[in-house]
């Protein structure tokens, strides 16, 4: 381009047609994010209601709350109980459905300048299927979550992602149905969660999401009750940040697949330590509740922390760890 | 979009503590400045506020608001009632003067003022913060009303209670202070005798059940104001709902937390 021309142009109009990479940008499994950092699905709802605090339009990306086939009341209350470092949720997949999604979300997310990612979670195989046939091609979706940590009709109560051979499945029947690029969201409440990574990559997953909420329960001995109405909830918060790290790494190393990495988020340098053990992007969840600018105030801090550690792109720290190797 | 102290426009506001003054055995008010604020709340709306428990203590805690003065010279003043029940509350009413804590509000519909008549208010504990707020106001219009305030014991007593101009009517479950007994009964046998235009509850679900179903047996409208735990408390999280009589889900902190008391389904204590 000109630049003499193009300097007498109006700032805004010099940013758009600007070529040198925004050093904050990352590419995740093509899908392109002006930077790493979405917000986590089920802490950001979807997207309007946080628009009163935030603007959307700043952020990476956001993954919507997980959609079934049909709405879900959810849960009995109460639903959360604080604990040390985190909290527990058993909110029990309450959503509106993906009609509604498509119909009434997506249209108000439209102009939001926001990189959207849908959730979808289902009872069977087939559901999943439905659901992703559903999202292919709606307005505004650039990819999919798909969160096989939920309990399920088929596998009797037992999450999909607990089992490899039911993870690979789901991933199937969603790339057979659906041509977006799709993200896997795995539990770290398994034995081995690389191999349920490594068959969600034989299913066709374009990347993984981890790690979902660690099963817990808390209990009021004066009453001897457990805290929640549902008795057992999900973990989530700085609590379980060592457990998603080890995750993010063990899965990092066994795939190599692009990994939204999620899980007790707290500050910018939790976000360091989440891009060098494996995460391209990273999704900040339960410290939303706290301070819902924190995903701001963490991009605003982003270069400093980068530059800080001798790099100029997220993508230089994506799998750095540099482990021990015997002499 | 931020001012020199770091606010951003909108609902989220750093607030200074101004004074802090305890008013009974566990309860303390709490004053707070807002600086540029034009977000005045009503009574029945609630802060969400940042007890500064940084990683440890994840969640803010909703807290109804007790009073407000309206803005002045770009500052609003705030009063909260704060009862210390767990860490965060007992870390508001450990602060001094001067400290700087994270709110977020004024969130939630509050009570729809009665228009006309004589209305009805019954507190249980510290769901005096709201009703006190409700009278203050119905005070400057010159309403009619009759306050019924409950406490466990007497050391709970809250003084400004005097102050009020309706009717004040004090029960404590051991008699030290005002009439013996529980504030539903109370309450149950002043809306079968009274002839009130709007009854307004705040307290104990027990408590509130009691008085929505005399309500509801004299035909009386009643507003409660319920109590959740929150995680975000603008409507996204899910995590305050609270089933309603139709069956669907009430959110607490955006619908609420001041119902119709025939939209709630009343569960009785579970067993």
């Amino acid at each position: 381009m000109n630049r003499e021309f193009a300097a007498r142009k109006p700032n805004h109009l010099i940013r758009i047609h600007d070529s040198r990479p925004d050093p904050l940008s990352v590419d995740l499994a093509g899908i392109k994010l002006k930077n790493p950092i979405l917000l986590a699905s089920g802490t950001a709802g979807y997207g309007a209601e946080l628009s009163s605090v935030m603007d959307l339009g700043t952020v990476g990306g956001i993954i919507l709350k997980s959609v079934t086939e049909k709405s879900r009341k959810g849960n009995p209350s109460p639903r959360i109980w604080e604990t040390p470092c985190g909290m527990l949720n058993s909110i029990g997949l309450e959503n509106m459905g993906v009609d509604a999604l498509i119909d009434e979300v997506l249209p108000s997310l439209d102009g939001s300048g926001v990189t959207v990612l849908a959730s979808i979670a289902g009872d069977t195989v087939d559901e999943y299927g439905r659901l992703a046939a559903r999202l292919d091609g709606a307005p505004g979706v650039s990819a999919l979550e798909v969160n096989v940590s939920c309990p399920n009709v088929e596998k009797g109560g037992i999450h999909f992602g607990a089992e490899a051979e039911a993870t690979r499945a789901v991933a199937s029947i969603v790339r057979e149905n659906c041509a977006l690029s799709f993200f896997v969201k795995l539990s770290a409440a398994v034995s081995d969660v690389a191999r349920i990574a490594l068959a969600a990559r034989s299913g066709g997953a374009s990347g993984l999401s981890l790690i979902n909420t660690i099963p817990g329960l808390a209990v009021d001995p004066s009453t001897r009750r457990p805290r929640l109405g549902a008795v057992t909830g999900g973990l989530s918060g700085p609590a379980i940040k060592p457990i998603a790290l080890k995750a993010i790494w063990d899965c990092y190393s066994a795939t190599g697949l692009p990994i939204i990495g999620c899980g007790g988020i707290y500050d910018v340098d939790d976000v360091c330590e989440f891009l060098v053990a494996g995460s391209t992007a990273v999704a900040i969840g339960t410290v939303t509740f706290q301070d819902p600018e924190r995903a701001l105030e963490i991009i605003e801090a982003l270069p400093r922390a980068l530059s800080a550690l001798g790099v100029e792109s997220p993508g230089e720290l994506t799998g750095s760890l540099r482990v021990w190797r015997e002499a | 979009m931020t001012d020199e102290k770091g606010n951003r426009a909108g609902l989220l506001s750093r607030a200074t503590l101004v004074s802090r003054q305890k008013v009974s055995r566990n309860t303390h008010i709490l004053d707070f400045e807002i600086d540029g604020t034009t977000n005045t709340p009503g009574p029945g709306q609630f802060y969400h506020v940042d007890c500064g428990g940084g990683r440890e203590h994840l969640l803010r805690r909703p807290l109804g608001v007790h009073g407000m003065t309206a803005p002045e010279k770009g500052a609003a003043r705030v009063r909260l009632m704060v009862e210390v029940v767990g860490w965060g509350t007992q870390r508001l009413c450990a602060l001094e003067p001067g400290a700087e804590v994270g709110l977020m509000g004024p969130l939630g519909r509050g009570f729809t003022p009665p228009d006309g008549g004589r209305a009805l208010l019954v507190s249980g504990g510290i769901g005096l913060a709201p009703l006190f707020f409700l009278a203050s106001e119905m005070d400057k219009e010159g309403s009619d009303y009759d306050f019924l305030a409950g406490f466990r014991t007497g050391d709970d007593y809250y003084p400004a209670l005097s102050d009020l101009k309706g009717n004040i009517e004090v029960f404590t479950d051991d008699g030290t202070v005002g009439a013996k007994g529980v504030v539903s009964e109370g309450a149950v046998r002043h809306i079968g005798n009274g002839d009130y235009s709007a009854v307004f509850a705040c307290g104990p679900e027990a408590m509130m059940e009691a008085v929505a179903d005399a309500c509801e047996g004299s035909g009386v409208s009643c507003q409660v104001s319920l109590t959740s735990r929150m995680a975000c408390g603008l409507g996204f999280c899910r995590s305050c709902v609270k089933e309603g009589r139709d069956g669907r889900n009430l959110c607490v902190c955006t619908e609420g937390p001041v119902f119709d008391s025939r939209d709630v389904k009343w569960n009785g204590v579970r067993s």
